[in-house]
């Protein structure tokens, strides 16, 4: 049997005239701020100053520290004198009283410490009268 | 007379009425509360260093309170000596500070600008200037730094 010549019934699909446009196979990626690289170079940057600057405070914070220090310091021997003269005042208040209240008791020493060693102590206790 | 009652139920504190055995010279306290005397500490340091470090030494020989009286009255006096300087000299400077001090919690960062004043004051007037012992040589003492970071918190 014979078959009908082909390109009589169909018609071969051919490419458009002038061909195919080019096929678009790049990413579409608009700038999106500034790249990964640099936020890690600023944000070192930024820290590295914020470091710098506790540094510096805390050199400041110890120094304020010193001068408060020493202010105390200039002060010392003047509370102590003054704080001084009213423990000598309270002492020898207690040592009247204690003679007074112990003087007929025999062989009592008004004021002598319990232990055997004449490095000073203050009183344990006080009376209140 | 006096009876006992245990101090912890006592309804007043006790106060020992008795003055100072007459034997002992009198001397004036110096009677001024904390802010005045951090604002003179540094004079004080200044002025009375000989008899501060007498007495201190005193105080390390022997800690009872009746070995170092005689010390003790010649620190108070020069104590006493330097305030009444102070405030003959520099009253209106001494004040405005230890006013500074008193509402600022008594810290120096905040009171720069009356202390600056202060100082300036007591150098022309009586020779003493706020030497802050042990600063690195070649560092600006705190007290003189231009812009610190830490000062008052509002300006």
């Amino acid at each position: 049997m014979r078959f009908p010549l082909v390109s009589a019934l169909f018609r071969q699909d051919m490419p458009p005239a002038g061909g195919f446009e080019a096929v678009r196979y790049k990413r579409n990626l608009p700038l999106r701020g500034p790249s990964g690289l640099a936020i890690l170079g600023g944000v070192t940057a930024l820290c590295a100053y914020g470091f710098y600057r506790v540094g510096k405070g805390n050199i400041e914070k110890r120094e304020l520290q010193r001068e408060k220090i020493w202010s105390r310091i200039h002060l010392v021997p003047l509370l102590l004198a003054e704080g001084d003269r009213d423990a000598y005042r309270r002492e020898q208040a207690a040592l009247a009283r204690e003679k007074e209240i112990m003087k007929d008791v025999m062989d009592w020493e008004a004021g002598k410490s319990v232990y055997n060693n004449p490095r000073y102590r203050s009183s344990e206790y006080i009376v209140v009268l | 007379m006096n009876s006992f009652h245990p101090g912890e139920s006592s309804s007043h504190p006790f106060v020992e009425p008795t003055p100072l055995p007459a034997s002992i010279p009198k001397v004036n306290e110096v009677g001024a509360t904390s802010a005045p005397l951090k604002s003179a500490a540094f004079f004080i340091g200044a002025y009375c260093k000989e008899f501060n470090e007498d007495f201190m030494l005193c105080k390390a020989e022997n800690r009872d309170p009746a070995h170092c009286l005689k010390e003790g009255r010649r620190v108070t006096r020069c104590a006493t000596d330097l305030i009444s300087k102070m405030r003959e000299n520099c009253l209106q400077q001494f004040e405005a500070h230890w006013n500074c001090l008193e509402v600022n919690n008594q810290d120096y960062a905040p009171c720069r600008k009356p202390e600056r004043a202060l100082n300036k004051c007591m150098f022309e007037k009586l020779g003493l200037t706020k030497t802050i012992p042990g600063t690195a040589p070649g560092q600006t003492p705190i007290h003189e730094v231009e812009n610190p970071l830490f000062g008052r918190m509002q300006k």
